[in-house]
């Protein structure tokens, strides 16, 4: 069977920056356990699956290990690739999900805007093997589906080289370090899923599901500028909108092909 | 500039086993920054890179972070492009590398066989870090370019859980761990390199280049079927030859394209 990919770089204007994702685009649905091993083989943070579905798509997403609920970085790469090679006179899709609704993606220039779910964050209990596994003391805790460390200043988030071994057995996959910006950017991430095969994610759309509702509410702004501030970084232009937030960002092409599997 | 690429998977005969690898032909050398980016952007444990030179190719390989002195896996995976896709009348493919001299590939049917040195490793005493990272003492240890642990039963080689940010604070960067196998099979390894930014490496050629010298002499016979144990699975056929080794395996073809950079 023969099968075309894509590689995308997300969150990003130049190739070799933010978050690589993988594309395939089917005709039609291949065994879960096929597009798993295509992910695992992948290697990357993510490789996103989608087929036609009247006149828009459906979308699945896999890391190397499992499958996800809902992901940013693969939904913006493969809305470039509509845009870009399959579908250029359009300016906007929408994706079906599995678990996460519709999610709608739309073109303004170079920008591409997603609507994605807000994720607030609650307070909790600090696992008490955080800090130790982060390498620093958090000032505040909260937690979504993924767990949300507050520092002080964006250095402490640069800073941080967390032991991947003892961050694995927390009992949420996703930890975000998260602190506010400076220079015109509103707060600074880094993002870590050591349980889900992946140290640290380059930049993860996904996250600012609950990074977006905590600044907004933090800040008194509706507006955010965020930077993920992994070694490739990642530039996000983010709004919250209530129950929505809208995650934007741009993306540059990789590499187009066959596989064969 | 447009640059071709495939995936291939070394050390099988099925796509999505083995150990993947990326390869890309160049007419001549890119920057090295390039070379480190595009195997970075490929997340697989290596890229080679190859330029016609006489007769021949001059090979070399990049992780995700480093370049490499010799790699196995993925000189397989040139071979096996330059057999089916550039050069399909050639029996052998002499490929020039920076350190390890000239690496001479055979097609002999499906199998691919290549001429490696041999790279022995001598013992060495008890190393309690080794065994702390590992998760589990080992009878022996032997060192050189890599420590080896070596243990009595396969199953505790397959059974290991390792400490990667342990592992990745050794004094080398490789660690083998290996055991007599069993029903055909005369020796199982895994493979460890966390600070080159490999915690396991699905199969390795490289490392045979030790193995077989090793257990040539402990099982008193120079031809070896040997399999890596990692999750992925890897079979390889060696033959000890002095200053030599044979390493041979299948390969499966996964992917083919172009990136743009």
């Amino acid at each position: 069977m023969r099968i075309p990919i894509y590689q995308v770089d997300a969150f990003t204007d130049r190739v070799f920056g933010g978050n690589p994702a993988a594309i395939c685009p089917l005709e039609d649905w291949i065994p879960d356990a096929t597009m798993q091993a295509i992910a695992a083989e992948n290697n990357l943070s993510e490789t996103a699956f989608f087929v036609r579905d009247g006149g828009d798509y459906f979308i699945r997403w896999f890391t190397p290990v499992h499958e996800m609920d809902l992901a940013g970085h693969p939904t913006l790469a493969t809305a470039y690739t509509i845009f870009r090679f399959m579908e250029p006179g359009r300016d906007r899709i929408s994706f079906r999900t599995v678990k996460a609704g519709t999610l709608v993606v739309a073109r303004e220039g170079d920008l591409l805007s997603m609507d994605f779910p807000a994720r607030p964050p609650s307070a909790c209990a600090t696992p008490p093997t955080m800090a130790a596994a982060l390498g620093k003391a958090p000032v505040e805790v909260r937690a979504a589906r993924d767990y949300l460390a507050v520092f002080e200043r964006a250095s402490d988030v640069a800073a941080l080289a967390p032991d991947f071994g003892a961050l694995a057995k927390l009992d949420r996959v996703l930890t975000i370090a998260t602190a506010p910006g400076e220079h015109g950017i509103d707060f600074v991430s880094r993002c870590f899923a050591p349980a889900g095969g992946i140290d640290e994610d380059p930049v993860t759309g996904s996250a600012h599901c609950t990074l977006v509702p905590y600044w907004a509410g933090r800040l008194g702004k509706t507006t955010l500028r965020a930077r993920q501030i992994s070694k490739r970084v990642g530039d996000l232009y983010c709004e919250h909108r209530g129950e929505r937030v809208s995650i934007a960002g741009k993306a540059a092409f990789y590499m187009q092909g066959t596989i064969e599997v | 500039m447009r640059i071709p690429i495939y995936q291939v998977d070394a050390f099988t005969n099925r796509a999505c086993g083995g150990n993947p690898a990326a390869v890309c032909p160049l007419e001549g050398w890119i920057p090295d920054a390039t070379m480190q980016a595009i195997a970075a952007e490929n997340n697989l444990s290596e890229t080679a890179f190859f330029v016609p030179d006489g007769d021949g190719y001059l090979l070399r390989w990049f992780t995700p972070t480093t370049e490499v002195e010799i790699c196995g896996h993925a000189t397989l995976a040139s071979a096996y492009v330059v057999f089916r896709f550039l050069s399909r009348e050639r029996e052998r493919v002499d490929f020039r590398t920076l350190k390890v001299g000239t690496l001479i590939v055979r097609r002999m049917g499906e199998e691919l066989a290549m001429d490696f040195p041999a790279r022995p490793l001598r013992p060495a005493g008890p190393y309690p870090a080794l065994a702390e990272a590992l998760g589990k003492a080992p009878i022996e240890v032997y060192d050189g370019w890599a420590r080896l642990a070596l243990y009595e039963h396969a199953s505790e080689v397959e059974a290991l859980a390792p400490d990667f940010g342990a592992v990745a604070r050794l004094d080398r960067i490789n660690v083998i761990a290996t055991a007599r196998g069993g029903s055909g099979i005369d020796f199982v390894s895994r493979f460890f390199a966390p600070a080159k930014g490999i915690p396991e490496d699905p199969v390795t050629g490289g490392a045979h280049c030790a193995l077989a010298p090793f257990w040539a002499e402990r099982l008193g016979k120079s031809r070896l079927r040997a399999r890596q144990v990692s999750k992925r699975l890897g079979d390889l056929y060696c033959e000890h030859r002095g200053e030599r080794v044979t390493i041979a395996g299948k390969a499966a073809f996964y992917m083919q394209g172009a990136i743009e950079i």
